[in-house]
């Protein structure tokens, strides 16, 4: 493939410094919060920045409309990758999430959300329709979630199950169904869900009830919640400094490296902190929404809606449950928190929004 | 060209310009809100929020379980819990170990006690957010000591612990059993089960055996404590489920009379309901204090029950094998009457002794009783008369009907460490010594000498199946496990084991018998009579050496001295009780075992006559 000089030209210089700036910052606080950890999460964490920028230059150095077309058999196997969870996954914290491929441990549940909005976009640019979507053409692109949604409930990994649903609902809105369509899938939704609890085993049962009501598990997330609001409401305005979080320096926080890596940002950088990383991410998602509507064609609005989604309900769902308004549920923090799968899943994903940006003016030949 | 297709459509971003706007100002609005919180509580609650971390005390803490409580078939309670009381060290509550464990130390010296842990056994042992023991069960006057210099002794607190109160102490030590901290292997073995290092568990008896159902489910505490490692307050806490109650078939009066009875003896008394099998009591001595064994056993005490030479661990009840002696003639009558080899007429000429080829068998009674038949036999316990009997029907006829009346074999009561004693035979014999039977190993047996060892529970069982008329059951301890509010968890009810292959008219002649031990005169167990109650019995005197004839025994050490038995059931009518008594090295079954069987009896019938 030849590469248009044009196309290096393009490369969109805001969202490298936007993600560079993210990450870097999400390093750092990782060295706050794994001090004393063993294994130094951080030095680890960026070898996997690193191993992030390369997939990350992958993702938009061939034209995206060229990998959509391999769409759904990289969702094909992103699902493959989840069933042999079952067969030859570890268990870790009693949920079956990590494979071993080629000597490295990943998860197919990160992988799962990138191909789902490739699929998703592939599928919604193929069958484009006029006005609004029904029923109808809407059974389809949901067994293309139903699908990953099942086997990732099945681990159980509720968090990661919500996720897809949600970006599979945030891309449909966009979109654009018809009202009556909405009102319907709100009402099956509700209908499936006394039907669905009954196939539940107790354990799972036990995990959804406490997902609503977090005074179900006092000792477990709502000692969780409570040690997390003391981090990030003794931070103050601006913070007990870097490494100087009692909180986290202490280990009252549960999970500080992982779910609960803001509220060590928030302890140790105050108020201007964490409203600087908010405003970073929402310059992030913006932009990515203007990478959207810029786009030269269709696919790629679809594309970088459906990632800067991705961004969007990671930072809210995480950081609302960090500050205690949402139930603790597992999803971690975009560039922030600590794990391998889920950022090289970010990075792949900016490498899409990239991808999407750089080619918004290229010329067809 | 894959872009073709797109080109059908023309692309028109701005068609898609509102849908932009929406998803726009959503985004908004949700970083808003993010932001707005972390304003209220970085801002607004900041300084509370930063007091609360500057003494973050929130801490977790286990609450654990209290184990069930077990009851007697009256509803008494015999076993409970009371709290005990640990010192403990908080390791995330202490700046200063080292001045700590001094301050301690130093505390314990001014009344004269020593810190039973030094600094290097607590710095080893000592796991983050793990309140580290450091003086188990301690006495009301170390925890006023402790709790008022609190204020000294940062991270140092009191922790409750539930342990075991076993009303009945030695009494019932072995059938209730005890409980212990847990060991490495049981860890291992149990990993399924959640135990954690310093939990307890049951290490014999029933404690053991129901350990599962008695155990229930530690809860957890979320708190909130001072600076020096104080309780302020709850912020959460999930209940600990206190174990299942378990309710025995024992009876704790005639459990009691049983152990007094057996005051300054060695051996075993089982009570048992022929009915159903319902053990009432189960008795075993000497015994040993399982409330000792709460909080760890310490050396010395361990050191004087292990090297105990009576071992009273054991369980004679239903691990101890003795020789029936004349309780036997039972199992060989019923054998004889039911093979047609004799008839309640047959007779016999005791003189005294019974000569077999050049071997002389004495009769206990020195003179001899003349010439007896089965009624007067049994009364009086004649052995010459079934030295004869056991001649005409040898060893393998007597096993069959031994092992039909359960010997030789675990009653299967569902408690740990029965065994099965041994009933001999032709092929046992030839297998285990590689030598023939000898036809006066016969006569031997045929009063319960020789090879033929039983339990005390076996036995009991043996006579309960003549007691209700042939048919008898599997004994059981436990009738039902229940929560507290009297759910069934778990029922054992009556099983019957097997009918015996004895007539009902040969059950009746045996019955009457056993009531002339008692009650007619020259009967061997007249001092189990119970005045108003039909009592039924058999003695037995079992010979541990050789004794020169009408020797008592009491010139020899005691080790050598003869097991004195009394096996009993009343009323004769409708036997609602059996006894089995066995008295080590005691002496004659009717004078050290019969009285015995009889205060078992009376604390029955006492107990019955009370609502």
């Amino acid at each position: 493939m030849k590469i248009d000089r044009r196309l290096i030209l393009n490369f969109d210089w805001t969202l490298a410094l936007l993600v560079a700036l993210i990450v870097g910052m999400g390093v750092l606080n990782l060295y706050s919060a794994g001090h004393g950890i063993s294994g130094e999460p951080h030095v680890k964490q960026i070898r996997w920045v690193l191993l992030g920028i390369v997939v990350m230059a992958l993702a938009f150095a061939f034209d995206y409309r060229w990998i959509a077309r391999y769409a759904y058999a990289m969702h094909a196997l992103a699902v493959v990758l989840l069933i042999a969870v079952f067969a030859v996954g570890s268990v870790t914290k009693g949920s079956q999430r990590w494979i071993n491929v080629a000597g490295f441990t990943m998860q197919p549940s990160e992988l799962v959300k990138i191909t789902l909005i490739l699929a998703l976009a592939k599928y919604f640019n193929d069958h484009r329709i006029e006005g609004s979507y029904g029923i109808r053409e809407l059974v389809a692109p949901f067994l293309i979630v139903l699908v990953p949604f099942v086997l990732v409930i099945k681990q159980p990994d509720l968090g990661t199950a919500l996720m897809l649903m949600i970006l599979f609902g945030s891309m449909v809105l966009f979109i654009g169904v018809r009202w009556r369509t909405l009102l319907g899938l709100a009402a099956v939704g509700l209908l499936i869900i006394p039907i669905g609890w009954n196939f539940l085993a107790e354990y799972q049962k036990e995990r959804v009830l406490t997902f609503i009501d977090p005074q179900r598990d006092p000792l477990g997330s709502g000692y969780h919640i409570i040690q997390s609001i003391i981090a990030v409401g003794s931070g103050g305005i601006l913070g007990k400094g870097f490494m100087r979080g009692t909180q986290s320096q202490l280990k009252f926080l549960p999970e500080q490296q992982t779910d609960f890596v803001f509220s060590v940002f928030a302890e140790e950088w105050g108020f201007l902190g964490a409203l600087l990383v908010l405003l970073l991410f929402l310059a992030l998602i913006l932009w990515g929404l203007k990478i959207a509507r810029h786009s030269r064609d269709y696919l790629g609005t679809l594309i970088a809606v459906g990632v800067t989604m991705l961004i969007f309900w990671g930072v809210f769902i995480n950081v609302a449950m960090v500050l205690g308004i949402l139930p603790v549920v597992g999803i971690p923090l975009p560039f922030f928190s600590y794990g391998g799968s889920s950022m090289v899943k970010m990075m792949a994903a900016m490498g899409f929004l990239m991808n999407v940006s750089m080619r918004r003016y290229v010329l067809q030949s | 060209m894959p872009e073709k297709r797109d080109r059908l459509v023309r692309y028109d971003p701005g068609e898609y310009r509102d849908r932009f706007t929406v998803f726009f100002w959503v985004i908004l609005a949700a970083v808003c809100l993010l932001v707005l919180r972390l304003w209220y509580l970085q801002i607004i609650k900041g300084e509370e929020l930063l007091k609360r971390s500057e003494n973050n005390r929130i801490r977790i803490r286990e609450v654990k379980a209290m184990r069930g409580i077990i009851l007697d078939a009256r509803g008494v309670v015999l076993v409970e819990n009371r709290p005990s009381y640990d010192v403990v060290i908080f390791p995330e509550d202490v700046k200063d170990l080292k001045g700590l464990v001094e301050k301690l130390e130093n505390l314990y010296a001014k009344v004269g006690l020593t810190f039973p842990m030094d600094y290097e056994t607590i710095l080893e042992n000592r796991r983050p957010f793990t309140p580290l023991r450091v003086d188990r069960n301690v006495s009301r006057e170390k925890l006023a000591l402790v709790e008022t210099h609190s204020l000294d002794l940062p991270g140092v607190g009191i922790d409750v612990m539930p342990v075991r109160e076993y009303y009945y102490g030695e009494s019932m030590a072995h059938v209730i059993g005890y409980i212990g901290e847990v060991s490495r292997e049981e860890l291992e073995r149990e990993k399924s089960a959640g135990y954690k290092s310093g939990d307890f568990i049951g290490k014999f008896g029933l404690e053991k055996a129901l350990d599962r159902y008695i155990r229930g489910r530690p809860g957890g505490e979320q708190v909130e404590v001072n600076v020096v490692g104080r309780k302020v307050k709850t912020l959460g806490r999930v209940e600990p489920v206190q174990g299942y109650r378990v309710v025995l078939t024992i009876d704790s009066q005639v459990q009691k009379a049983a152990w007094a009875a057996m005051e300054g003896k060695a051996g075993a008394v089982v009570a048992l309901d022929p009915r159903d099998g319902s053990v009432l009591a189960l008795v075993s001595r000497p015994g040993f204090d399982p409330n000792l064994f709460n909080r760890g056993v310490s050396a010395d005490v361990w050191e004087k029950i292990s090297s105990n030479p009576l071992h009273p661990m054991e369980n004679r009840a239903i691990a101890g094998q003795y020789p029936p002696g004349s309780t036997y003639k039972l199992i060989v009558a019923a054998a004889a009457l039911e093979e047609g080899l004799i008839t309640p007429e047959t007779s016999f000429n005791c003189p005294g002794s019974f000569e077999m080829g050049t071997r002389t068998f004495r009769c206990w009674r020195k003179h001899g009783h003349g010439r007896v038949s089965l009624h007067r036999a049994i009364v009086e316990s004649c052995d010459v008369y079934f030295y004869h009997v056991g001649r005409l029907l040898g060893v393998d006829r007597l096993a069959q009907y031994a092992q039909a009346f359960g010997l030789g074999a675990r009653t299967g009561v569902a408690m740990a460490g029965e065994r099965r004693g041994l009933i001999p035979t032709r092929d046992w014999k030839l297998a285990r010594f590689g030598v023939p039977w000898q036809p006066g190993e016969t006569i031997s047996i045929a009063i319960g000498q020789g090879y033929n060892t039983v339990t005390p529970l076996q036995l009991a069982n043996a006579y309960a199946a003549v007691a209700n008329n042939g048919e008898f059951f599997t004994p059981r301890v436990v009738q039902r496990i229940e929560t507290d509010d009297g759910e069934i968890i778990e029922e054992f009810r009556p099983e019957k084991k097997a009918v015996l292959p004895v007539s009902r008219e040969n059950v009746q002649l045996l019955k009457r018998a056993l009531w002339g031990v008692v009650n007619e005169p020259g009967g061997t167990g007249g001092q189990a009579r119970v005045a108003g109650r039909d009592v039924c019995g058999k003695t037995g005197t079992a010979q541990v050496i050789g004794m020169a004839e009408g020797d008592d025994g009491s010139a020899y050490p005691y080790e050598y001295r003869d097991h004195a038995l009394f096996v009993s059931f009343a009323p004769r009518d409708n036997p609602e009780i059996v006894v089995a008594v066995v008295a080590e090295h005691s002496g004659h079954g009717g004078s050290a075992a019969a009285p015995v069987a009889r205060k078992v009896l009376e604390a029955y019938f006492a107990g019955k006559a009370r609502p």
